[in-house]
């Protein structure tokens, strides 16, 4: 068993499951419909999110290129939110999912220290119609979906087919093809949290992106809304 | 250029600092005031602060519990690291140890004022002590856990906010024989060298943060670029000068540095050295990651 953990990793592991996805930068058009998806499907609150896409143009006129990079949750085999949570909230799944039980959340906010993909959030208390408020949440993978034979709703509704989902153990799966076959590369992986969100060709321009502040004057100001309305301050200032 | 980005909260603010600050001091001050009846010898002079230094502890704790309910956003939140318990996780771990501190600083004024029962006071002393000493140690840990920040990961977290711990402790008892009138000699001298110590293994541990800091990873020298940035109040004049030049510049001749005033005055600025501190090392492991 690995330490800390509630489930061993299960990748090439006989019989078992192993939930990933391909995310082909070539594909996406920042359109942003993944992102609609998953608001609508989980009903995420506004200033959060489950998932995102960064936009940022890359080069001087007149060669210049825009770059989109959908973000989520990796489901790390190695995942150091979970090894650190002190109520076990968030477990490792067997087949690969990294889960929250809301139910056992104290909002302590270590899962969020411990990610380097800022994949998680504080969900806020006065949310009008799901009640779940005052915990943290997470992308899921849409487990309660991909149970059910169905894709998570950022894949079901990819217009450009971006981003493909499936199980890495199977050898006819989309996944296992491609990141067999293609050059891919996951996020941080200097970090040891074993991602298993794969990135096709991402170039070194859009990776650097994982390192860079906003740089343009409408990103800053946007940054400045943003915090202001967390009482002017980037950190975290209460259960909302 | 255009950018399209998705802002991100750091999750620890400075609530987060001030309870590091207090339960390292509640922990110290516990391990002084049961000095003399763990020790005996000079630390019986001591012994005039005992019930105030218990009733410091006492008190932090209980400014600390609110802090964390606030923190946490319900009461009972705070038992479910002990009633889940997740043993890879310190912050289970110092939960559990909190209660059982606090049950050890009752217990002991208990069993010195009211149940007369001196042969539980050396145990509950040692015990009492060492779970005061592991409140900054697991908080230490707290940061040190997350390995992908790579400012916090670091051994000497937990050792630092240790010794940060015993300063500000130190300079509360400090400050508490002063309103006692306990400024007999052995008192002041056990005082000033553990105030001494503890001020200069924080400066060389300072020297050793910076330099970690200028020579480390990217993610590390970015860390230091937003602290002199934006954070170079707090981190050269109020933690390098005011809270470790200062108080070691007090207490470095010993017979200045055991004048009572002298004394309470290098305390105060190794305690504003203390919290600044580990203001400046949260919000250095945090912020460089906030955008990505």
């Amino acid at each position: 068993m690995a330490i800390g953990l509630q489930a061993d990793p299960s990748e090439g592991v006989a019989g078992k499951k192993r939930w990933a996805m391909v995310v082909d930068l070539r594909r996406c058009i920042g359109c942003m419909a993944c992102v609609a998806a998953c608001k609508a499907e989980y009903d995420v609150p506004l200033g959060v999110w489950r998932t995102t896409v960064k936009v940022k143009d890359l080069g001087q006129y007149p060669n210049t290129k825009r770059q989109f990079m959908p973000r989520l949750c990796n489901h790390c085999d190695n995942p150091p939110c979970v090894r650190n949570c002190p109520t076990e909230a968030t477990y490792k799944h067997e087949e690969g999912y990294v889960l929250q039980r809301y139910e056992r959340c104290i909002a302590c906010r270590t899962c969020m220290a411990a990610c380097p993909y800022n994949a998680r959030h504080v969900l806020p208390n006065n949310r009008s119609r799901v009640k779940i408020g005052g915990v943290v949440d997470k992308c899921t993978f849409c487990e309660h979906r991909v149970s059910n034979g169905l894709v998570p709703a950022c894949v079901q509704t990819c217009l450009g087919r971006t981003r493909i989902f499936g199980d890495l153990n199977d050898p006819n799966s989309e996944v296992r093809k491609l990141v067999a076959t293609k050059a891919v590369a996951v996020l941080k992986p200097e970090k040891g949290t074993k991602p298993q969100v794969y990135y096709i060709q991402p170039t070194q321009k859009i990776t650097d992106q994982l390192s860079s502040p906003p740089a343009s004057y409408a990103a800053k100001a946007d940054a400045e809304a943003f915090y202001r309305h967390n009482k002017g301050r980037q950190f975290f200032g209460g259960v909302l | 250029m255009f950018e399209y980005s998705w802002y991100h909260i750091a999750p620890w603010g400075a609530e987060l600092s001030v309870y590091f600050f207090l339960i390292g001091m509640a922990g110290m001050s516990y391990a002084l005031a049961t000095a003399p009846d763990l020790f005996g010898g000079k630390f019986e002079s001591l012994r005039a602060i005992q019930t105030p230094g218990l009733a410091v502890g006492l008190i932090v704790v209980g400014v600390c519990a609110p802090l964390l309910i606030m923190d946490l956003g319900q009461p009972g939140r705070f038992l479910y690291p002990i009633i889940y318990f997740h043993w890879t996780s310190p912050l289970s771990w110092g939960s559990v140890f909190l209660v059982l501190f606090t049950a050890c600083i009752a217990g002991f004024y208990w069993a010195k004022n009211m149940g007369n029962r001196n042969d539980l006071l050396k145990p509950l002393a040692i015990v009492g002590s060492l779970l005061g000493l592991s409140m900054p140690l697991y908080t230490g840990l707290d940061l040190m856990v997350n390995t992908t920040r790579e400012v916090w990961a670091t051994p000497w977290m937990p050792v630092m906010f240790t010794v940060l711990s015993i300063s500000s402790g130190t300079a509360m008892i400090a400050i508490i024989a002063k309103v006692r009138g306990v400024t007999n000699a052995d008192a002041m001298a056990i005082l000033h060298t553990i105030l001494l110590a503890s001020v200069a293994t924080t400066f060389a541990l300072f020297l050793g943060l910076v330099v970690s800091l200028l020579y480390g990873s990217g993610e590390m020298q970015q860390g230091w670029e937003i602290l002199n940035s934006q954070y170079g109040t707090q981190i050269w004049l109020l933690t390098f000068v005011i809270g470790i030049l200062l108080p070691l510049g007090m207490l470095a001749l010993p017979a200045v540095g055991r004048q009572p005033t002298m004394l309470i005055g290098a305390g105060v600025a190794s305690m504003v050295g203390a919290f600044m501190v580990r203001e400046v090392l949260l919000v250095a492991g945090q912020l460089p990651q906030l955008y990505y």
